[in-house]
């Protein structure tokens, strides 16, 4: 059992959880948040995670964390990957841990990591400028045996260290490169676009093994997904559970959870796109801890501590065969105009058995909407809960494009 | 889905929302109130929704939903502000109504309270319901329903109906014949809001003649509907056609019944306006006195005046511009038709043809414009309100509390050169002014302070506001900066020269802190006292800046006012007699501090206050400079220390003080 976690970042409902079931924990995070955490009895170290320096480095925050007995590190920010991974490889006396963090903090070396280890994965490049990811659009479309006329090869550009759909650009063709990308883009990876119906996996592993496996089924990237997976996806649960357990093996994670993101071609084809180590966007894990009834957040940090016993991963997780009856599903709401000044809930919505509750905020008198970073920052969430994973589908579909703001 | 289902899932997540919320530690608990909230908000269009509501309030209470928040202590409430808060939407609204459920609770003695007891609490409910009326008889006001969505008018039409089956309504009444007297005791110019309560109480109150609360409401109603004992029940039409069969004798006794209620309330029914047409077209000229219930002033000027008055009057006067009777009635008691000035004024605006613009807001300011009247009609209808009530010149919604004293000091002091500025306004719309030697064009200065115009308002001030406010604006930029005031250069420009030199202010704006506020003090008390300045009155209005404050003293902004007069009340208390445009008749500044506008020696339209309460809000103010300082030592450090003291402890919070002592 830990002494006690350090969670790095800051997260309300984690900091919630660790209350609830009792377990030491400090939190280390941004001066900004010290007074909150001390008015409401948060064990609490301040630290400039953004910077490193000789007065700001992993082995002075271990020295002020070893004030805590702290044993465990636990990221809850992307950001945080790094610091966790270097103060969990002095934990746990192996150097291993951080250089494995700075494969979670580089999708181009994670790419490689997985094809070394018989993972499919697309094409991929490090691209510096613009005339990279023509270059790179120009090998892909002559892969693709591109008649003259037709369309090129779509190409993705992601940052090499960001967080979900941060900086993710779509390129459709030669223009889009001079259109969409800016110079600040640069170097990032390129690469080419997978085919298939997406879907993220959640997998807390201890021990090197999966314990709990969750599937989120993408409707829209960046939009809309439920839990759990519907049936063609459960479908399938054998051959995900087996890629998973092959990219943990092959990733040498040990403990704590990993959220990659699979496609699934029709042809049972599986390619990895990426994978990260922190508490999933879109409000995933608050869905899991719904649908499979635990505390998601909670069975997140403990799974990070190596002396967990296996009557505590029993209690804490869900049964790995586990099948709910209920389907949770949430649409994040976007506004569709540039200036708004009121929301509106649809009738239709309060008459839908689905639905479950939002928290739509009304905009401020008259707000324009600032351009989109990723998918820009949505107003808040509308989650449903049903038995049928297709009327599910179905509702996060339609709802994605019903005009909430005005 | 049928209803039953929905109700029964709506339920279901309501409690499941309440349960995560009480479950939550203080660390996710903003989130979760945030989702139950928006679930009451989803839920409370509907009466049913409600009385769920409703009757989880105690629970919501308990677990700490109104925590932290303005609605956290019921006794710090203000009724007034409901509307406002209302209007603003979710979430506001929704807290908003959950705090009147509570009080509704606490008024039955659902639930106990340890701030609010029981009758508090039904005190508080009936002032809300009387506060909005509008949502009470569910007819919004215009800009309420450009600016509510049909979701949140339903929630608050729900729960007005709720509140309305649940409390004595008799109790409303009181305050409804409580509120039409203050409204009506002042004598506005905008007669719409009365009216309306009127109209209102008529359609959906069931007023019973044997009570005798209900009896003053009746009154109301009459004046309006039924102003004489032969109206009664008859269309305008009817009436016109039933004036025919009167004698002389009975249409004297039809005239002089008419007159007599009018003058009751000031307010004028659209009978009226048929029976003075029908005096005039059968040239019973003698009738008009009895029928505008004329004082001997008015008698002897419309003797004088009658046949150019009549020919405006026909002009003007139409059952669906009436009220303007009334201010014809005012006008002639007050003489001004004497001057030669105004009447050419008159005949000059008889004439004009209207620039479009203008015509387009006076038609906006009509609540429902006939297709017989014409702009020009309203307009001219509204001067004869302005020059006879100047005292019931409102500024509407707007933050144009200068124009709005502007036009009252014109049209009591200079009414010719108003009747000249909205000649020129309504034609041109545009307007010049001199500052300081300089030119100042309404239509090439930048905005006002006004950015949507209110049309809640009379046509002359829908004609001038604009106008006034953009030249008081640029008035105010070119003064700035002077390390002083800038109204003190700035009073005397738009109102006119008879604006004193003189001019003091509590607040130093170079060391920004109220200086030498006793020497302030006497001033203020040697301009306005009787006795210390020598017994005398005030000739002009003197235009006075205050402060406004919460009903717990806070400072919440400046205003201006006029001081008209200070008079010993009848009850022997000094006090001072001012205009204050916004015609709010309930007001209360903290400390007890609560302006009347009835029963202390006021004229319609006055407010009143005595004398230190209302110098311990003043700011600023003129005199004459050659006068005052003789008397100024004169003023007992006692009554300076009272005004100091009530200064001191409210607005003076915001301040810094010092007590260096300054030439005044």
């Amino acid at each position: 059992m830990a002494k006690c976690f350090a969670l790095l970042g800051w997260s309300l409902p984690v900091i919630e959880s660790m209350q609830k079931l009792n377990k030491p924990y400090v939190v280390v995070s941004f001066p900004d948040f010290e007074p909150y955490a001390k008015e409401n009895d948060i064990p609490f170290v301040p630290y400039q995670l953004n910077e490193w320096s000789d007065s700001s480095n992993s082995l002075d925050l271990l020295e002020k964390l070893n004030q805590h007995n702290v044993d465990v590190a636990v990221p809850l920010f992307e950001e945080t990957v790094e610091w966790a991974g270097a103060l969990n490889s002095i934990y746990r006396g192996d150097p291993r841990v951080l250089n494995r963090a700075f494969l979670f903090r580089n999708k181009a070396m994670m790419k490689r990591k997985a094809l070394i280890g018989g993972l499919r994965v697309g094409l991929f490049e490090e691209v510096y400028n613009k005339e990279g990811v023509k270059a790179f659009m120009k090998r892909l479309n002559e892969a693709n045996l591109q008649v003259e006329g037709e369309e090129d090869s779509w190409v993705h550009i992601k940052p090499f260290a960001s967080a979900g759909t941060v900086g993710h650009r779509l390129l459709r063709t030669m223009n889009d490169v001079d259109e969409k990308c800016e110079d600040e883009d640069f170097p990032c990876l390129a690469e080419s676009h997978l085919p298939g119906r997406e879907f993220s996996c959640e997998a807390f592993v201890h021990g090197g093994k999966i314990r709990f496996l969750n599937i989120t089924e993408y409707v829209k990237l960046g939009y809309s997904n439920f839990i759990p997976e519907g049936n063609y996806l459960h479908s399938k649960r054998d051959m995900i559970m087996k890629e998973m357990q092959k990219m943990v093996d092959l990733f040498g994670i040990e403990y704590g959870m990993v959220h990659p993101e699979w496609f699934l071609t029709e042809n049972d084809e599986m390619s990895f796109g990426e994978v990260a180590c922190r508490i999933p966007g879109g409000h995933i894990l608050e869905l899991c801890g719904k649908a499979y009834d635990f505390d998601a957040l909670g069975a997140f940090v403990l799974c990070h501590d190596p002396d967990l016993s296996e009557e505590e991963l029993k209690e804490i997780l869900p049964p790995i065969d586990a099948r709910p009856k209920n389907f949770y599903g949430n649409v994040m709401i976007y506004p569709h105009k540039n200036q708004i000044s009121k929301l509106e809930i649809p009738e239709e919505l309060k008459e839908e058995p689905y639905f479950l509750d939002h928290n739509l905020v009304p905009p401020m008198t008259t707000q324009k909407i600032s351009d989109r970073d990723g998918f820009g920052n949505h107003f808040g969430t509308v989650n449903f809960k049903g038995e049928d994973p297709d009327r599910m589908t179905e509702l996060l579909l339609h709802y994605e494009n019903v005009d909430f703001y005005h | 889905m049928d209803e039953q289902l929905i109700t029964k899932h709506q339920h279901h997540k309501i409690n499941e929302l309440f349960t995560e919320f009480s479950e939550a530690t203080n660390l996710t608990r903003p989130d979760k109130a945030n989702k139950l909230m928006a679930q009451i908000d989803m839920m409370i269009d509907t009466e049913q929704g409600i009385e769920y509501v409703y009757d989880m309030i105690d629970d919501l209470t308990k677990e700490g939903l109104f925590l932290d928040s303005p609605w956290s202590d019921p006794s710090k409430l203000v009724a007034t502000l409901v509307n406002g808060t209302l209007k603003s939407g979710h979430p506001n609204s929704t807290i908003e109504i959950l705090s009147e459920l509570r009080l509704l609770a606490i008024a039955k003695g659902k639930i106990n309270n340890a701030t609010v007891n029981r009758d508090e609490a039904e005190n508080y409910i009936q002032e809300v319901i009387v506060s909005n009326l509008e949502f009470v008889f569910n007819e919004p006001l215009e800009e309420t329903r450009l600016t509510m969505s049909d979701h949140e008018l339903l929630k608050v039409h729900s729960f007005f109906k709720f509140v309305s089956d649940r409390i004595h309504l008799d109790g409303v009444k009181m305050k409804l014949a409580e509120e039409l007297t203050l409204i009506c005791e002042q004598r506005p110019v905008v007669t719409e809001k009365q009216r309306k309560i009127i109209e209102l109480i008529k359609e959906k109150i069931d007023l019973d003649p044997e009570k005798s609360e209900d009896a003053k409401l009746y009154k109301f109603q009459r004046s309006i509907y039924s102003p004489t004992n032969n109206s009664k029940g008859k269309s305008i039409d009817e009436y016109n056609e039933f004036l025919n069969d009167l004698s002389d004798e009975e249409l004297k006794d039809e005239a002089k019944e008419m007159g007599r209620s009018m003058n009751e309330f000031g307010l004028v029914s659209r009978h009226h306006a048929v029976l003075l047409l029908h005096i005039l077209a059968n040239n019973h000229f003698h009738l008009v006195p009895p029928c505008l219930g004329l004082n001997p002033v008015g008698k002897a000027k419309w003797n004088e005046y009658s046949s150019s008055l009549s020919s405006i009057i026909m002009q003007t006067v139409h059952p669906y511009n009436t009220q303007c009777i009334y201010g014809l009635a005012k006008m002639l008691e007050k003489g001004i038709i004497s001057r030669e000035a105004v009447r050419s004024g008159l005949f000059n605006l008889a004439t004009i043809k209207i620039h479009p613009k203008v015509e387009d807001r006076i038609i906006k300011s009509t609540r429902s414009p006939h297709k017989d009247v014409t702009a020009r009609q309203y307009l001219i209808g509204a001067l004869f309100r302005i020059l006879g009530q100047p005292l019931g010149v409102g500024q509407g919604n707007n933050p144009t509390c200068q124009s709005a004293r502007g036009i009252s000091m014109w049209s009591e002091h200079a009414p010719a050169k108003l009747i000249n500025m909205i000649q020129t306004a309504a034609v041109h719309n545009d307007l010049m002014f001199r500052f300081e030697g300089h030119e100042i064009k309404a239509s090439l200065t930048g905005k006002g302070l006004v950015q949507k115009l209110d049309h809640n308002l009379d046509a002359v001030s829908v004609t001038l506001v604009p106008m006034l406010d953009k030249i008081y604006n640029e008035m105010m930029l070119r003064a700035s900066g002077r390390g002083e005031d800038p109204h003190k250069w700035v009073n005397p420009a738009l109102y006119g020269q008879w604006i004193q030199i003189g001019f003091a202010s509590a607040y130093d704006y170079l060391t920004n802190a109220i200086v030498d506020f006793d020497g302030f003090v006497r001033v203020f008390y040697s301009m306005a006292h009787p006795e210390y300045n020598g017994g005398h009155r005030l000739i002009y209005p003197n235009p006075v800046g205050i402060f406004i404050t919460s009903n717990k003293g806070e400072m919440l902004g400046f205003h201006a006012v006029s001081l008209l007069r200070v008079e010993k009340a009848p009850n022997g208390i000094m006090r001072a007699y001012f205009l204050n445009p916004n015609n709010e008749g309930r007001q209360d500044w903290g400390q007890e501090i609560k302006p009347s506008v009835f029963g202390n020696g006021e004229l319609h339209g006055e407010s009143s206050l005595p004398i230190h309460e209302f110098a311990a809000r003043t700011y600023a103010f003129h005199f004459n400079s050659l006068e005052v300082h003789s008397k100024m030592e004169l003023i007992p450090s006692a009554e300076v220390r009272k005004v100091k003291q009530l200064a001191q402890e409210s607005w003076g919070q915001a301040y810094n003080w010092l007590d260096t002592k300054k030439q005044w």
